[in-house]
């Protein structure tokens, strides 16, 4: 086992090496942040920008600026912000929970629905129930995420008047955005719940448990469900991923104050700090998810580990 | 039966559930809020730009000038001035028993601070120094007398310190707790005093009752950060918000038509146009230049796409800009003359006329394509073409790679046609990458050392009219600047240029 982890950390390290490379990179192509600083300013010129670079420390060879990123890193300084110069560890700080406790939260929230609704649907296969879900999850996937944001907002918000549209001010303010991530996931879940089910449900030993007069609900979820669960974890871990990707846009619809809100001001800024920041550590969280995903695989099925 | 139960059951509990948060629309009594799009990120007034610093900072600090919703220059911490020595020298006489929010006394030595540290070293990493580098120093004649010495004329310097850079700082305050700290804690000597800052949240400020312009009637003022227009909106019609920024066109019928809500659309800064390529294609020709302005409907462009939020305009510049001249008219649209034109410059059906504009702008986009609809229609071969603004502004434009025309959108809060004219038109400007024009040169130079008013008012004027007769542009349109208010909001004088001062608002 402990081999096995050694293996994947030095390849989960060299997966965070190599986004930080490319986000350095790429950050750079997108445009001079002295200009976009220097924004309407009257009477500017190129040594008034060159003044504003040379503050920045842009004016230096872009390995010389990677590298100094880099060594930030392992101290956690991951330098200032180019906008009002807060110390970006600062912002992250403020945001990483935020976003976290969301995407925890909308996590908690499709496994809640969809284990449920897919064993129901497997159980129930081809009968009326289970043509429902289906129905509801292939909804569910088509709706785009920022219109289903929206749409809740209109009817709760402006229509109702029960919920706050946006910001991040008490459990009630969790509600929509995390409704909103929670109805994407739960529409792909249920139906690998269901399927993974449906497959455990065929198997010898589950007919086995049956004839020995076991329980139906004992049968379910001891038996099935444990043994269905290998799929669902990989499956959830990787979402964890995507997770992130499509919470960027409900942060920015609920004005959620998360990393999110923080790598997209960063963009529309050309604040680069805070833009290698927040995907560095957005990086670091999804490959350790990743890692965490890989050994729970060993915990729930032992021969993963030998292999 | 049984389902039916269930549900109600769950509704039930939902709706109990819900219930106390019912009355979180409700705002306090004595408190505004307002959303803006971006958070600057610092309060410090050398740090940034952004008009949404701004709108927030104006009610935190004072200028030695200022300038109200009307756009009229008053005095602000200087109660008058005087030119000096062949206009090198501006003395201001400064008003007394001013305290900083901190305590700190409003003097001389204050003025000589702030000016001191934007023209510095610390200037020099912001963006505000180049606005200011006229003045070469700033002395301390008396405890309630300063003098400003020019490095060269500024017409615009007066205005100038009516905002932004010129803010008046403590220095006792930020020797004494840092830069760091004055970022994230401003203090000032305007109608408001810092009460907390939640970077990417909010802003909240309260009434500073000793206030020299008078005590404001707001208890509080909260500035929250929204950078997605729908959700501004959003929170405006559930009563979350008072003041409403970030309104686009498409989005103002939904609060014109809200009954608590009122949509303000007044003439903002914000200008656009066309401007035509003077050294390749067809547009070299100052005559098809004439007709591609007389081709286009720029009426039914303003009112189809921005649905009238905009006015048109003969020259680049708001019509509250100090150089506009209501007498200027633009060319008629007149789709006959136009194709008559271009039939005498020998102009062959289907020559091609490039736009190239930002990308990322949608309300341009329409526009663009409205305007290549009427350039089809005189038979050319329009085509659009879209960049990412930093490679259209860093590198299209200034390097001179740009098609027939493309798209300039500015607006500076000065209102002055300087601010447009110099850096558009005069040689080896950044924004001006074909023309080369001695006479206009000259103009542009020479108003910038003029300080009667009468008299540059009336050269900026001639300037306007030389670059509408060489047709340069294709002069669009002048933008609204647009605000959502619940209508609990009682005295909001909306200014133009987005700087609010809120002593005289007052909430229901």
């Amino acid at each position: 086992m402990a081999g096995f982890i050694l293996k994947r950390l030095l390849q989960a390290i060299f997966v965070v090496l190599a986004v930080t490379l490319i986000v350095s990179f790429a950050v750079r192509l997108s445009g001079d942040p002295a200009i976009m600083l220097m924004g309407g300013g009257g009477n500017v010129t190129e040594e008034d920008l060159q003044n504003i670079r040379q503050a920045l420390g842009l004016e230096r060879p872009f390995f010389v600026q990677y590298f100094s990123f880099l060594q930030g890193i392992f101290v956690g300084d991951f330098g200032r912000s180019f906008m009002g110069g807060t110390p970006v560890s600062t912002l992250i700080a403020q945001a990483l929970p935020s976003t976290l406790l969301l995407a925890f939260t909308s996590l908690l929230v499709s496994i809640a629905l969809s284990v449920p609704l897919g064993v129901y649907a497997a159980v129930n296969r081809g009968r009326w129930p289970d043509q429902l879900i289906r129905i509801l999850s292939l909804v569910g996937l088509s709706f785009p995420n920022f219109w289903l944001a929206i749409m809740m907002v209109l009817l709760f918000s402006i229509v109702l008047g029960i919920l706050p549209p946006s910001g991040m001010e008490g459990p009630e303010s969790f509600i929509m955005p995390a409704l909103t991530m929670a109805i994407i996931l739960t529409a792909t879940n249920v139906r690998l719940v269901r399927t993974s089910m449906l497959e455990t449900l065929s198997q010898q030993y589950i007919m086995v448990a049956r004839s020995k007069g076991l329980a139906d609900r004992v049968v379910l979820y001891k038996h099935a469900l444990r043994n269905s669960a290998i799929p669902l974890v990989t499956y959830i871990g990787l979402q964890f991923g995507g997770l992130i990707g499509g919470i960027v846009i409900v942060e920015r619809v609920f004005n959620w104050p998360g990393m999110g809100t923080l790598a997209f001001d960063a963009i529309s800024g050309r604040d680069y700090p805070v833009l290698q920041g927040t995907i560095t550590v957005l990086a670091l969280f999804i490959v350790l998810i990743n890692l965490l995903v890989d050994i729970a695989y060993g915990l729930i099925d032992p021969r993963i580990r030998t292999e | 039966m049984r389902l039916s139960r269930t549900l109600k059951a769950l509704g039930l509990t939902v709706a109990t559930a819900l219930a106390p948060l019912m009355a979180s629309g409700a705002q306090a009594a004595g408190t505004m809020t307002v959303a803006v799009a971006i958070d600057p990120g610092s309060w410090d007034p050398i740090d940034t730009f952004l008009v949404d610093w701004s709108s927030a900072a104006n009610n935190i600090y004072d200028g030695l000038t200022a300038r109200g919703a009307d756009m009229k220059l008053k005095p602000g911490l200087a109660t008058s001035w005087e030119f000096l020595d062949n206009n090198s020298r501006i003395r201001f006489k400064l008003r007394e028993n001013v305290k900083f929010h901190n305590g700190e006394p409003f003097n001389a030595q204050a003025v000589k601070f702030t000016f001191d540290r934007l023209l510095g070293a610390e200037g020099k990493k912001g963006p505000q120094q180049s606005n200011y580098n006229t003045i070469d120093h700033v002395e301390v004649v008396d405890d309630h007398t300063v003098d400003f010495v020019m490095k060269q004329p500024d017409p615009v310097l007066l205005t100038k310190l009516a905002g932004y850079g010129a803010m008046i700082v403590p220095p006792k305050y930020i020797q004494e707790k840092g830069d760091d700290h004055f970022n994230t804690h401003p203090v000032g000597t305007g109608p408001f005093k810092f009460v907390e800052y939640n970077p990417k949240v909010s802003l909240t400020l309260e009434a500073n009752p000793e206030h020299w312009g008078g005590a404001p009637k707001l208890d509080k003022v909260v500035t929250r950060f929204i950078s997605e227009a729908n959700t501004q909106v959003a929170e405006l019609q559930a009563g979350r918000i008072d003041v409403a920024t970030l309104i686009p066109f498409g989005l103002a019928p939904t609060v014109e038509k809200s009954p608590n809500l009122d949509l303000i659309s007044i003439t903002g800064p914000t200008v656009v146009s066309l401007r035509l390529n003077t050294k390749e294609g067809i547009t070299k020709d100052q005559n098809v230049r004439k007709a591609l302005i007389m081709g286009i409907d720029r009426d039914a462009i303003i009112k189809a796409v921005l649905l009238g939020h905009a006015k048109p305009i003969a020259s680049f510049q708001s019509e509250l800009s100090f150089g506009h001249d209501p007498n200027l008219k633009p060319l008629p649209f007149d789709l006959a003359k136009a194709k008559q034109m271009l039939q005498q410059a020998k102009v062959p059906a289907g020559a091609p006329v490039k736009i190239d504009f930002r990308g990322n702008d949608a309300t341009f986009r329409e526009v663009a394509q409205a305007a290549a609809g009427f350039l089809q229609a005189l038979g050319l071969k329009p085509s659009l073409q879209p960049y990412e603004p930093p490679v259209l502004l860093n590198d299209i434009i200034p390097n001179g790679k740009t098609g027939e025309a493309w798209h300039q959108a500015w607006g500076g809060w000065t209102f002055d046609y300087d601010n447009t004219a110099y850096l558009m038109y005069h040689t080896g400007e950044k924004w001006n990458p074909y023309d080369n024009d001695p006479k206009l040169n000259e103009m542009l130079e020479k108003q910038r050392t003029i300080y009667d008013v009468k008299e540059r008012e009336n050269l900026l004027q001639e300037i306007a009219r030389y670059v509408a007769d060489k047709a340069l542009e294709i002069p669009l349109y002048n933008q609204n600047t647009i605000y959502g208010v619940n209508k609990r909001v009682k005295n909001f004088d909306a200014p133009a240029d987005r700087r609010f001062r809120f002593t005289e608002t007052s909430v229901d």
